[in-house]
């Protein structure tokens, strides 16, 4: 898929909402190399849906993975998709990046698009805390049920810390 | 008793549905996962899947540690993948940080990847014949199979963790010395895979046991973002070493398996599963010949000297993926990278099996009691790559060891159809 065609695309449906984007092109074989693409687009919160059902429609997207990044006041989630599978050099990935404020922690699901991401977004609740509006199973997935606190959030280090159980009394030794 | 009361007592003439929960302790293969099934008679009618026995908390302790020690960490997120997950890694470092891996290293890294998936997908052809009652099969299966693991120890020192990614190239070479190794392995597998084939694919009681079983329909693997084999077997022709080359991948010709290549056409069952994974070894094959015949001259790594490797990575300032096609389909890496930090800001790791826990629910609806163990392996998951967390439930959630019970269901099954 030429990055052009998708972020054109997306140039035009989202106009300003679209906050940034940027194409990272690599180098890939050692005989003939040819270009890959990596692209990156930031929305803000309210557009994230719009952007995804976008993608959905029209470019029939693979949700790899949603990352998180905690950066203080904020929570950055990182949509990471790919599109353009089946055809030789036709994939490229493609990341939609938004903001969550931590005083307001919430987004709404993609689930309705795309039901390969409920187990990405459970993920994300249980280990930043954040809400998902809208989504069909909110129990935690990969911690135990009746966990409440959140690992990944490096504002909440003192208690994900006294929550680690030691094993062997001598790893007490590093602290 | 009248009509009505009767009728209130078996639920207004539809069979009585019960729950049945199994695990912690796993129907197919010895890693935790809990399966919650709704059973009306035999028939599977709702399944609920928790993971997490296995959480170590990896990504946790990656992001409070310097890059090589991360790197060794993410080795030993799985046994069986255990280049798979340093391939991505490294990979999406580089891609952060900007560093150059030689043409040498990326063919050396590309035949121990395909190393892996030679033995990975016999490990999983073993435990699919132990799970449909074979175990002759087993033992044959997993005997050739070690062939392919001498030959990782040959070439690398191990049997698993083979420490041969970092970042900007490889640890080892692979000595002209060694290639007759390497091609003698490729030989005995080539004239081994027939048998396989006849074994696993023209045997009438494995194809009355998988075929229609199991299955998830190509609509359904793409909405639900499968991953590898599993996707592929569903005729979604997704392979990362096609869509989007990387190493070695990107100087070969190469397609998707599916089993249209057998001459079939994609059901997505447990057999369209087989299929791919035993051709998926003819493929690997060739890829470790191409890789052996065309190996370049040069440099090992980059920058072979691992404090300037250290003080490289600790200038880099970014964001990289990085991905890999391994066995049980795709691993994706994610970092960040801050200047003047050892540590990562953040690593979020995605093995196959995460991607495949969804697909497992069409695959078990409408099957029944008797089939559970072979589609839950015919994902091949991986609960130690998927979890990686660490925390012990002390709470003492229901755990019902069902699995001897449950292997005996699939071999009374299998002798009853063999009849």
């Amino acid at each position: 898929m030429n990055p052009e065609t998708i972020l054109g695309s997306f140039r035009t449906v989202l106009g300003a909402k679209l906050l940034e984007d940027r194409t990272i092109e690599r180098q890939v074989g050692t005989i003939n190399p040819k270009p890959v693409y990596d692209l990156w687009v930031v929305v803000d919160r309210d557009t994230l849906h719009d952007a995804v059902a976008h993608l959905c429609e029209d470019f029939n997207p693979h949700l790899a993975v949603i990352s998180g990044d905690d950066l203080g006041s904020d929570l950055a989630l990182n949509y990471h998709f790919t599109a353009g599978w089946g055809e030789r050099y036709g994939e490229v990935t493609f990341t939609i990046r938004t903001l969550v404020p931590k005083n307001d922690l919430r987004i709404p699901t993609i689930t309705d698009l795309l039901p390969g991401a409920q187990t990405s977004e459970r993920e994300k609740r249980e280990f930043f805390g954040i809400e998902i509006d809208g989504i069909p199973d909110a129990r935690n997935l990969f911690l135990p049920e009746d966990m409440t606190i959140h690992p990944w959030r490096k504002d909440l280090e003192e208690e994900t810390k006294g929550s680690v159980k030691r094993l062997v009394k001598w790893e007490e030794r590093d602290e | 008793m009248n009509n009505r009361s009767i009728n209130l007592e078996i639920g207004g003439g539809e069979k009585a549905c019960y729950t049945v929960p199994i695990g912690p302790t796993h129907p197919a293969l010895k890693e935790p996962i809990r399966f919650t099934f709704d059973l009306s008679g035999e028939q599977i009618v709702g399944v609920d899947i928790k993971p997490g026995f296995a959480h170590r908390g990896i990504e946790y302790m990656g992001m409070r540690r310097n890059l090589i020690q991360t790197l060794y960490l993410s080795e030993r997120i799985c046994g069986i993948c255990s280049i798979s997950h340093p391939l991505a890694f490294t990979q999406a470092v580089e891609n952060a940080a900007g560093i150059e891996v030689p043409p040498r290293a990326q063919y050396i890294r590309t035949i121990i990847g395909e190393l892996e998936r030679i033995h990975s997908h016999l490990l999983w052809a073993g435990v699919g014949a132990h799970e449909l009652g074979f175990d002759t099969l087993l033992h044959l299966v997993w005997n050739v199979r070690e062939k392919c693991m001498d030959l990782l120890e040959q070439l690398t020192g191990n049997r698993v963790d083979y420490a041969i990614p970092i970042f900007g190239g490889v640890r080892r070479d692979i000595p002209a010395e060694k290639a007759p190794l390497a091609y003698e392995a490729l030989d005995y597998y080539k004239g081994l895979l027939q048998q396989m084939i006849d074994a696993f694919l023209h045997d009438k009681s494995v194809e009355m046991r998988t075929r229609n079983i199991g299955v998830m329909t190509y609509d359904q693997a793409i909405e639900l973002c499968s991953v590898g084999p599993t996707t592929r077997a569903s005729g979604v022709k997704k392979d990362v070493r096609v869509d989007m080359p990387y190493l070695a991948y990107a100087d070969m010709d190469l397609h998707a398996i599916t089993p249209e290549d057998f001459g079939t056409e994609p059901i997505g069952d447990v057999y369209d599963n087989i299929i791919v994974r035993l051709l998926e070894v003819a493929q690997s094959i060739e890829i470790i010949e191409f890789c052996l015949e065309n190996l370049p001259e040069g440099e090992l790594s980059s920058i072979p000297k691992v404090p300037a490797l250290l003080a490289a990575l600790k200038k880099a300032e970014g964001e990289g993926i990085g991905r890999h096609e391994a066995p049980r389909g795709e691993v994706f890496h994610y970092v960040r990278l801050v200047e003047g930090q050892d540590e990562m800001a953040v690593w979020k790791v995605r093995a196959p099996t995460y991607n495949n826990l969804m697909p497992w629910v069409p695959k078990f609806l409408g099957d029944e009691v008797a089939d559970i163990p072979i589609i839950a392996a015919s994902i091949d998951p991986c609960m130690c790559c998927m979890d990686r967390v660490h925390i012990v439930d002390e709470a003492g959630t229901e755990s019902v060891r069902v699995k001897e019970e449950l292997v005996r269901l699939s071999r009374e099954k299998t002798r009853r159809m063999s009849r």
